[in-house]
């Protein structure tokens, strides 16, 4: 009819129809100005051609014209809402919004219409998984295979639905019909990488179906011939044999992986040992999954005669096969004790200096193992490293190099080999990372002078000598030390990097930036370079710098980038949904995904969103403090003072205005350059709010609980997840929400102080909330008695406080809570509830420079009743910290 | 190279009493060659280095030149193992193969100042690559005691 065509509905006559298919094809090849020429050719014609104007909006998009663009496809849309391509251009328009909840709608109204259309189910599929709409997923996959069955990619992709949607069974038969449907001799069924990874998956999948491993073992035995990744072959086959209880066997197999040269994993040493004590099923899961240099002779204590028996079989079967292997050599070392340990240990140590390995030290602190419920920890507080039998024993070991080489050049008096300059060195760096290691730093630092005097040039020694001085509480010279290493060979990216985060720990960011910048592309600003690269550890130590100087916003600002590089990790998966599939990598497919659904749970999303949040709630305690940086507090002053800083803040303002003058000025230059020089390169970035002002404009308690929502959804085991949790809770006036905080964290580290003050500020606080609904009241009485273990506030307090006195080691940030708690709950006065601090605070575990100011600013705070333990205070930290800067 | 020079400098001024300024260590890098200026290593850090340049023969009138030791030092923890050798040794293995290459081509002889006082440096040139000691330049050093020193040489062609 007419009438459609005037409206816009109406096929194309024959020619234009062909101008159109031109039109797409140009979009495709990405030749987007051919692509809107013809389009306007179409549209001089039928200048209300839905089609024609949606794929003109389609293109326009792509050449960053994204407002034309939505208005184009719209009117396009609107003119012909029973054309699929309308539907669908609107769909991408959305994709490439990554509004995808938006696209997803779209894509569906185009199927109703032409329910068959391969291209939109694809595109669809793909926003389904990027979604995790698994069930729609597996929906899209199946019709697409239905209508597509000659394709492996259907095959697959529909197999990898049946095994995302929980269908095991379903996912394995996928895969069988798909390798029934091929001929025999197809490439597809010989041994390659495709067949292999296929094989690989399907035993993967079997695997994971309960209680299946002897139909996995079986399977992997019969794919055998296509498999191409034989460690992981090997791998697998072991870890089925060990579930099944087939130790013989299995050690069989780990001693191929070994013959194969995996003697360097921890992991198949880790195997071995569960053969050879024929540990049960679900030690050995654990065990074949520690990381670094973990075994099972360091996840669980074993008796005596478990060590005998492994070191035994180690001598004798894997000694001859891997003479030459460090690892071989170093696994004894958690196997071997008394005299033999020593020995074991005294060769390994005498190797690694003679050698010059600086991360000697930090390697040997992984021996220092306590037990906790049955299991092994590493002691990482000073005082159970320094009563640790092994430390020790290393300290004594490595005192008697220290005299030897300083008489004989050689490690000890019966020693027959002369020793080269360096090993002396070494033997110096080793007893001062020892001394580190127990907090012990100004002995330390004694030695490192002597290795400097030395040899100068020790690039090694600046490093550690850095972080003796931050350890010892002075982190300008820390950072100053690491410069001066760093000077030494400007090509080492490493010391440059290290430098800038020490800076940034000095609060010295202007001299941060030009550190890294001295790394980053020449070109352009640095800190957007940073940005882009993604530079997340800098980012963070920037922003806590800020944090620390209460510049708010620029601290938002960099938290906020940091959260920006998690949605684009996020949003990157999804290019692999499709190559994954088509390159058969099936295993790493999986992996990605399940990366992805625990992003949020990686450590550095949950630092950057804690800082928000503190940052945040900083921002909602003293409202002020945003607005300090641009309005001293003038009523505190002497109008002569008012007066004084009025001007000042004037001449600052306008110095300030000059410069961002300045600056946009260059800006536009450069910009207007860019433009003149070549067209096409894209106008450089310009931030318009360098200082973060949007961020600190918003509701800071809507962000923080934005923050801690994600947090409780995505790291609900890590500790500080809750205590955040709580923080915003309590100021929400939720009360139920941040009750349940304390109980979720006070299950995952009931010891800790940060747990104990909150109790108690929460047992303060709760009665007094007005307006309660009953039932919260009601939950409230029930739960809240678990808190304080059923007894009353005060009665809690003392019982910790008892506790806390007579256990010698406990630590500071917990004295420093029992403290602050009876002057809270007024059951001590406030001198008698500080002397706990001043006379055992140092002597117990969590002491170190920052905890010790910790407890300085608590004494300030009560002011000339703490006084005169602050003086004490003071005098004993100093004692013990000599270097420790301003500590007044 | 300009961003190793400060290794350069930490190592001279802990193995000599004379500290040399900016232009030196500027000169030496501007000439960027780095067959006659060296570094040696130990396990992965510099312990030892030589610079040389080569320059006209003072007073000579038929444009001939000669090579000159300006530093080599080797710190204390390392001597009496041969670097200071290797060091000289290389530069006058370079000075062989290339003898007739480039700049080299004029050179007639190797030169360097040396300490009155300093009896080991004097006794490592002579004996072991038969340097002849020349006379003594008196108030060469301003800043050590004695300022004298000895002029050692040995001729390459």
């Amino acid at each position: 009819k007419p009438g459609d065509l005037a409206l816009g509905r109406q096929p194309l006559p024959k020619k234009e129809a062909d101008l159109f298919k031109t039109v797409v094809k140009h979009y495709e090849m990405k030749k987007y100005k051919k692509g809107i020429k013809l389009a306007d050719t179409i549209l001089k014609k039928f200048p209300n051609h839905g089609e024609t104007l949606a794929m003109k909006g389609l293109t326009l998009n792509c050449l960053q014209k994204r407002e034309d663009a939505h208005a184009l496809v719209k009117k396009g849309l609107m003119n012909d809402m029973r054309s699929h391509v309308c539907w669908h251009v609107y769909g991408l328009l959305h994709r490439s919004d990554r509004n995808y909840n938006e696209a997803i709608k779209a894509y569906k109204q185009a199927l109703k219409i032409d329910p068959e259309n391969l291209q939109i189910l694809r595109d669809l599929s793909l926003l389904q998984i990027q979604m995790r709409d698994l069930d729609g997923f597996a929906v899209t996959r199946h019709t697409i295979l239905t209508l597509k069955p000659n394709t492996k990619m259907n095959w697959l992709s529909f197999a990898m639905a049946k095994y995302l949607t929980g269908d095991l069974r379903g996912a394995v038969s996928v895969i069988d019909i798909y390798l029934g449907t091929l001929t025999p001799g197809s490439p597809e069924l010989e041994r390659g990488f495709e067949s292999s990874e296929l094989a690989m998956y399907r035993n993967f999948v079997l695997a994971r179906i309960p209680k299946n491993h002897m139909e996995a073992l079986d399977h992997l035995e019969a794919c055998k011939s296509v498999v191409v990744d034989e460690g992981a072959w090997l791998k697998g086959k072991a870890h089925h044999q060990l579930q099944l209880g087939m130790h013989k066997e299995a050690k069989e197999t780990v001693l191929a992986m070994f013959r194969r040269g995996m003697t360097e994993d921890y992991a198949v040493h880790s195997a071995y040992m569960c053969c050879v004590l024929e540990l049960d099923p679900e030690s050995c899961e654990r065990a074949l999954v520690l990381k670094g240099t973990g075994t099972v002779a360091t996840m669980i204590p074993l008796t005596s005669e478990q060590k005998q028996k492994v070191w035994a079989s180690h001598k004798e079967e894997l000694r001859p096969m891997m003479a030459r292997s460090p690892a071989a050599q170093r696994v004894p070392l958690t196997l071997l004790e008394g005299d033999e340990f020593r020995k074991a240990i005294d060769a390994y140590c005498q190797k690694s200096l003679a050698k010059g390995v600086p991360s000697l030290g930090s390697d040997l602190s992984s021996l220092y193992l306590i037990v906790k419920n049955n299991l092994f920890v590493r002691a990482l507080d000073p005082v159970d490293v320094a009563s640790h039998p092994t430390y020790q024993l290393i300290v004594e070991l490595v005192d008697g190099y220290l005299e030897s080489l300083k008489k004989i050049t050689k490690f000890s008096p019966d020693n027959e080999n002369e020793q080269s300059p360096s090993s002396l060195l070494w033997t110096w760096y080793l007893r001062a990372t020892l001394h580190q290691q127990v907090g012990e730093f100004s002995e330390a630092l004694k030695l490192t002078e002597l290795c400097l005097e030395h040899t100068p040039t020790a690039v090694d020694v600046y490093e550690l000598q850095g972080s003796l001085l931050k350890g010892a509480g002075d982190i300008d010279a820390a950072a100053e030390c690491l410069d001066k290493g760093r000077e030494l060979d400007k090509q080492d990216r490493y010391i440059n990097n290290l430098t800038t985060k020490y800076m940034l720990q000095a609060n010295k960011n202007d001299i941060a930036l030009q550190r890294i910048s001295l790394f980053t592309r020449h070109e352009g600003n640095p800190e957007q370079n940073l940005f882009d690269m993604q530079c997340t550890w800098y980012e963070l130590e920037l922003a806590a710098c800020f944090a620390r100087k209460q510049e708010w916003g620029k601290c938002l600002k960099k938290y906020a980038a940091v959260v920006k590089h998690f949605d684009d990790f996020h949003e990157d998966q999804f290019d692999f949904h499709s190559y994954c599939i088509r390159k058969v990598t099936l295993r790493a497919y999986t992996d990605v995904l399940d990366f992805e659904d625990h992003l949020w749970g990686q450590p550095f999303y949950g630092v950057a969103a804690e800082g928000i949040i503190n940052a945040y709630l900083a921002i909602f305690d003293t409202p002020a403090t945003a607005m300090a940086e641009a309005e001293p507090d003038y009523a505190s002053m002497t109008p002569a003072e008012r007066k004084k800083a009025k001007a000042q803040a004037r001449k600052k303002k306008k110095a300030l205005e000059k410069k961002a003058m300045s600056q946009a000025e260059e800006a536009k230059k450069k910009n207007e350059d860019d433009q003149n020089g070549n067209k096409k390169k894209v106008a450089s970035v310009v931030d318009d709010d360098p200082n973060g002002e949007a961020l600190l404009k918003l509701d800071p308690l809507e962000e923080a609980k934005k923050y801690a929502a994600r947090l409780v959804k995505y790291s609900p085991k890590r500790f500080s997840t809750w205590i955040c949790q709580y923080d915003v809770s309590i100021r929400r006036g939720k009360v139920l929400m941040a009750l349940q905080a304390l109980l979720k964290a006070n299950v995952l580290d009931p010891e800790s102080s940060e747990i104990f003050t909150r109790i108690v500020e929460f047992s303060q606080k709760y009665p007094k909330v007005e307006g309660l609904h009953s039932t919260v009241k009601e939950v409230l009485t029930s739960e809240s008695p678990a808190l304080l273990e059923g007894k009353s506030l005060a009665e809690y307090v003392a019982k910790t406080t008892e506790h806390v006195r007579s256990d010698s080691l406990a630590s500071l940030p917990m004295k420093i809570a029992v403290a602050e708690a009876n002057i809270a709950t007024q059951s001590q006065s406030v001198p008698e509830a500080l002397s706990l601090v001043v006379d055992t605070g140092l002597k117990g575990r969590g002491v170190s420079t920052d905890s010790c100011r910790t407890a300085l600013q608590l004494f300030k705070k009560y002011g000339d009743e703490a006084a005169e333990a602050k003086s004490e205070w003071i005098a004993k930290v100093k004692e013990r910290y000599p270097l420790i800067a301003s500590f007044e | 190279t300009k961003q190793t020079t400060k290794q350069l400098r930490k190592l001279n001024a802990a193995c000599f009493p004379v500290s040399y300024n900016e232009n030196y260590y500027r000169e030496v890098v501007k000439r960027q060659n780095d067959d006659l200026n060296k570094f040696a290593y130990w396990n992965g850090f510099v312990i030892g280095a030589v610079c040389t340049r080569v320059e006209p023969i003072p007073e000579s009138t038929n444009n001939r030149s000669r090579l000159y030791i300006m530093t080599l030092g080797v710190l204390a923890a390392y001597r009496g193992r041969n670097v200071g050798t290797k060091l000289i040794g290389s530069i006058l293995e370079y000075f062989e193969s290339n003898r007739n290459v480039g700049e080299l081509t004029t050179v007639d002889e190797i030169v360097l100042h040396v300490q009155t006082s300093n009896d080991d440096a004097i006794r490592f040139y002579t004996t072991r690559f038969g340097f002849e000691q020349g006379e003594m330049v008196e108030n060469y050093y301003r800043r050590i005691d004695p300022p004298h020193c000895y002029v050692l040489s040995k001729k390459l062609r």
